[in-house]
């Protein structure tokens, strides 16, 4: 049987973070609405943090502990984002170089809304499957901002952005592919993709996005159950109840993963009330944990989650994980892959709780003054000093942490810190 | 199915997922964010509609409508389509 999957992982969720009630109170938003969302937390975007910074945040821990012929074997990098700072020039080559990574590796950028993170995770998987090159490693990074301005006097954007705004996150996620999945064994061949064109939700101008709010959540609950009736046609004997210990789904704001899988539970495993409340609670929500503390981070959402329910649920013995991802426009894949307790017990020593912890807390005020213009870097900046202010007072006591310094002739400068 | 049929089946869901809303004297021109049906109530409105009406479609193809009387036009269409 072929082996493949994720070797190691892990997780940035950014330098700062805002407490969502307080931003709700803040905005005059309706409270019981707000804890629908299931979010308490959500990171935000420093100047100095962008796609490139985050995803390198993420990816230098699982480098660190690689001796250099290990690193030397990564011959593919995809970074997997909806954020890209350029429309050639991939964000790979930045992260290639700031990672220090083989010159005798392919690289290139990844595009398909939230989906992108799944995308380049089974194009990766794939690249080892081939055996094209083996004993070769490929790492998958991705990254995501929803860092994004208001144009003036837009008031039906500013209306739809009130109860965006505190489900939109930013981080990074990393991931090392090879044939040696010790953190979570890919079921090969066990994928039910769907997809179409839909106008739910996009990014048709640098830094702004649009959508529809209603057609997103139709379009995220028809895949639900279309890709997971696909996998069901490649799996024999495939059981939503009783096939999957655990459900990753891509989480936008945990309380529309309640919902999609309240509706799951319905209408596939013809379940009702309680025992929905007690699924819910049992198989979803260690994945909901690390997102309601960093908010959507598109791509890289759905392994946000999977990493979640790896350190929050129980592995005392070999549990499978249903992985739901869907990306607007759309694509949606629903897979399974297996954890073990080794597995488990190697993602746990990546302390992402303690690095959540240790986010520095954004004051209202602090945060408002970010969001106003003035040191917002808009897509196609060609010369800028960035504002440094918060590098130390976030600096978390951690390891080396990459910040962006400045750009030079369009070209981002960066620089290791602590 | 005629939109006057579909309306009842409208009116019964929203009760499903609304229960407060139980005895409501419910207009052609109520909307469903009106009636205080967040976006994962008003998925869950149209597919309890659907089901009863035994219609299977893609949600996204009930998208648009904006209050209770377009809805069961919109959805009085498609059946005509879907037969």
């Amino acid at each position: 049987m072929s082996r493949v999957g994720i070797e190691a992982m892990n997780v940035f969720g950014g330098s700062a973070v805002l407490d969502v009630k307080a931003l709700a109170q803040h905005r005059g938003l309706d409270l019981p609405r707000l804890e629908n969302l299931l979010m308490r937390e959500k990171t935000v975007a420093l100047p100095f943090e962008d796609p490139v910074t985050f995803g390198a945040n993420a990816a230098r821990p699982l480098l660190d502990r690689l001796s250099a012929e290990e690193k030397d074997s990564i011959e593919l990098l995809i970074t997997c984002t909806e954020s890209g700072i350029d429309f050639s020039k991939s964000t790979s080559t930045y992260l290639h170089d700031q990672l220090g990574l083989s010159r005798n590796c392919r690289m290139f950028e990844l595009k398909q809304a939230c989906y992108a993170g799944t995308a380049g995770f089974q194009m990766a998987c794939n690249f080892i499957l081939s055996q094209t090159s083996p004993g070769a490693k490929a790492l998958v990074i991705a990254t995501d901002i929803s860092r994004y301005l208001l144009e003036d006097g837009d008031e039906a954007a500013a209306q739809e952005w009130a109860y965006a705004e505190p489900s939109g996150g930013a981080g990074a996620v990393a991931m090392l592919i090879s044939d040696t999945p010790h953190v979570f064994q890919l079921d090969v061949g066990a994928s039910g993709y769907y997809g179409y064109e839909v106008m739910d939700t996009c990014r048709p101008a640098p830094d702004s996005e649009s959508g529809d709010v209603d057609l997103s959540l139709m379009s995220y609950l028809d895949c639900c159950e279309q890709s997971y009736r696909a996998y069901e046609k490649k799996v024999a004997g495939a059981d939503y109840r009783d096939s999957f210990q655990y459900l990753a789904f891509h989480t936008p704001f945990g309380g529309m993963v309640k919902g999609a899988h309240r509706t799951m539970m319905r209408k596939v495993a013809k379940a009702k009330g309680a025992e929905i409340a007690e699924d819910f609670e049992r198989r979803v929500m260690p994945g909901l944990e690390y997102c309601g503390r960093v908010g959507n981070i598109m791509g890289a959402t759905v392994f946000l989650s999977l990493a979640s329910t790896v350190c929050n649920g129980g592995f005392d013995a070999p549990r499978r994980l249903g992985c739901f991802s869907y990306g607007s426009g759309c694509c949606s894949e629903f897979y399974s892959g297996v954890v073990t307790p080794d597995g488990a017990a190697r993602l746990r020593e990546m302390a992402i709780e303690a690095h959540l912890d240790g986010r520095y807390r954004l004051s209202l005020d602090e945060y408002d003054r970010l969001l106003s213009d003035r040191d917002f870097i808009r897509f196609g900046t060609r010369d800028t000093a960035v504002n440094q202010d918060l590098v130390v007072v976030t600096g978390n006591g951690g390891g080396p942490r990459l910040v962006l310094r400045e750009i030079k002739d369009y070209h981002r400068e960066y620089a290791w810190v602590g | 199915m005629k939109s006057e049929e579909i309306l009842p089946l409208i009116h019964e869901a929203i009760v499903e997922v609304l229960p407060e809303l139980d005895g409501h004297d419910f207009q052609e021109t109520d909307s469903l964010d009106a009636l205080g049906a967040n976006s994962m109530d008003r998925a869950e409105i149209v597919m309890i509609v659907l089901e009863a009406m035994n219609l299977e479609i893609p949600l996204v193809d009930t998208f648009g409508p904006q209050n209770l009387g377009e809805l069961a036009r919109h959805l009085a269409d498609k059946t005509a389509v879907a037969r």
